[in-house]
């Protein structure tokens, strides 16, 4: 053991951890969007929307991230990075909608007969009677989904964006240290996925539904 | 709202057409003289994920058991274990047995056995977690009904609780099995010739790459559609969902 190793790329393992972070974060944002809005489509109750949309979620769950990315990338041919989070916002928005989708299912159907008898437009009914009482549900499942994305970031490094899970094979083809490269590599992921855990609740707490 | 289902018709019909036609069009020559490499590929792929599933499996309910029922020190560790694996990525992992174990262990193993290996520890903690959500299926009154017959603690989980909990998680476990096969892809990355790779290989000797990424899509889109309608059969919640 030479852990000695891990202070001498320290700077290769900040800048990983950094990509890793602001991939990750990226992902997140876009996956939520678009997952929600997937979810509540298909929920809306119009035929045609939920086709499209239940299609859409069964294509993308039923392909591995690994072939969303390397399609992206090797033959539509888009820039490293712009496919790494188109692929990992394309594979996580189809979980999400189902989250999404399991929360809309939560809320009672009173409440949205409930919101149109008082004359709520579509918009003002999501916006003010649903989605808040959906966000009681999902934050949990959200938590799980989050985790997913920072761990699924790992796989861009196959396409050489030099992440962190790049940085630990860097690491371990120059200096044969892999031992102590991934040892680092893996904590550092379990501390951010402890982090997005610990925020998670801390907002649960927030909201007031722990 | 059947005007939309007509719409709906018309548009699953233009695709397919659309599909039909695109598929025609696409260079299969190159690709076809490949097709029992590719196919015995996707069998392997089919292989890594049943067994790794069923190596799993024997891990898991020990570990699950040993979560649930376990004294507090057991408890804990086998919690540690379970929370660290699952915190970390799945690549990291196969790297972890391929490269980082064999520096520990002084021997190095073969690609196809990490990728086997990794695998089942990856099913393994995630199975333990549904097998702990099974066993929390079964009410705890369904275990004091048993001992107030007079059953033994072993008794009364092996032919009590168990079969019930094995009925409640049994949509979860064929969801795992989903995943792990799509899991099985990034075996890739220690040069295991699954099907990913077996496809990436190919390309790289004929170069054609929209057929045979279309095979790719395909193989895994029907093998995971093909599990996941088992999954819909066994599970009565969805049913009423949809």
């Amino acid at each position: 053991m030479d852990w000695g190793v891990l202070w001498e790329y320290r700077a290769a393992l900040a800048t990983g951890l950094g990509i890793t972070l602001g991939v990750s974060a990226l992902a997140i944002v876009g996956a939520t969007v678009l997952g929600v809005l997937v979810g509540c489509l298909r929920g809306s109750g119009v035929y045609l929307l939920q086709r499209l949309t239940a299609s859409y979620m069964e294509l993308l769950r039923n392909l591995p991230l690994i072939v969303k990315l390397f399609f992206l990338y090797f033959v539509v041919g888009l820039p490293a990075v712009p496919s790494a989070l188109a692929a990992l916002v394309l594979h996580q928005s189809a979980y999400i909608a189902d989250v999404t989708m399991a929360g809309l299912r939560s809320v009672g159907r009173g409440q949205s007969d409930a919101g149109a008898s008082l004359g709520l437009t579509r918009w003002q009914l999501y916006r003010l009677v649903i989605l808040p009482q959906i966000l009681r549900v999902i934050l949990s499942p959200m938590t799980t989904q989050y985790v997913s994305v920072i761990k699924n970031s790992s796989v861009v490094a196959l396409i050489g964006i030099t992440d962190l899970t790049f940085q630990t094979q860097q690491i371990n083809v120059e200096t044969f240290r892999g031992f102590e490269a991934a040892t680092a590599a893996t904590l550092l992921y379990m501390v951010v996925a402890g982090a997005v855990i610990a925020g998670m609740t801390r907002l649960q707490h927030l909201r007031g539904t722990r | 709202m059947t005007a939309q289902i007509w719409i709906w018709r018309g548009l699953v019909a233009a695709t397919c057409a659309a599909a039909v036609w695109l598929v025609g069009q696409l260079d299969w020559a190159r690709v076809i003289p490949s097709w029992q490499f590719l196919l015995l590929a996707l069998g392997r792929s089919w292989w890594l994920a049943i067994v790794a599933m069923g190596f799993g499996l024997v891990a898991a309910v020990p570990l699950a058991l040993l979560r649930v029922y376990g004294a507090p020190w057991p408890r804990r560790v086998a919690a540690l274990v379970i929370e660290a694996v699952r915190a970390t990525p799945e690549l990291m992992i196969i790297f972890w047995v391929y490269f980082t174990l064999p520096v520990l262990t002084g021997s190095q193993v073969s690609a196809w056995d990490a990728a086997l290996g990794s695998l089942s520890v990856i099913a393994a903690v995630y199975l333990a977690e549904v097998v702990r959500a099974g066993l929390y299926s079964v009410p705890g009154a369904q275990r004091e009904a048993a001992y107030a017959l007079g059953l033994t603690r072993f008794a009364a989980f092996r032919l009590v609780v168990l079969p019930q909990a094995l009925r409640n998680m049994l949509p979860a476990l064929i969801a795992q099995l989903v995943s792990l096969f799509k899991t099985t892809s990034l075996v890739y990355a220690i040069g295991v010739m699954d099907f990913f790779r077996a496809v990436s290989v190919t390309n790289s000797a004929v170069f054609a790459p929209y057929p045979l990424y279309l095979v790719l899509g395909a193989g895994y889109f029907l093998s995971c559609w093909i599990i996941t309608r088992v999954v819909r059969r066994f599970d009565p919640g969805y049913q009423l969902a949809e």
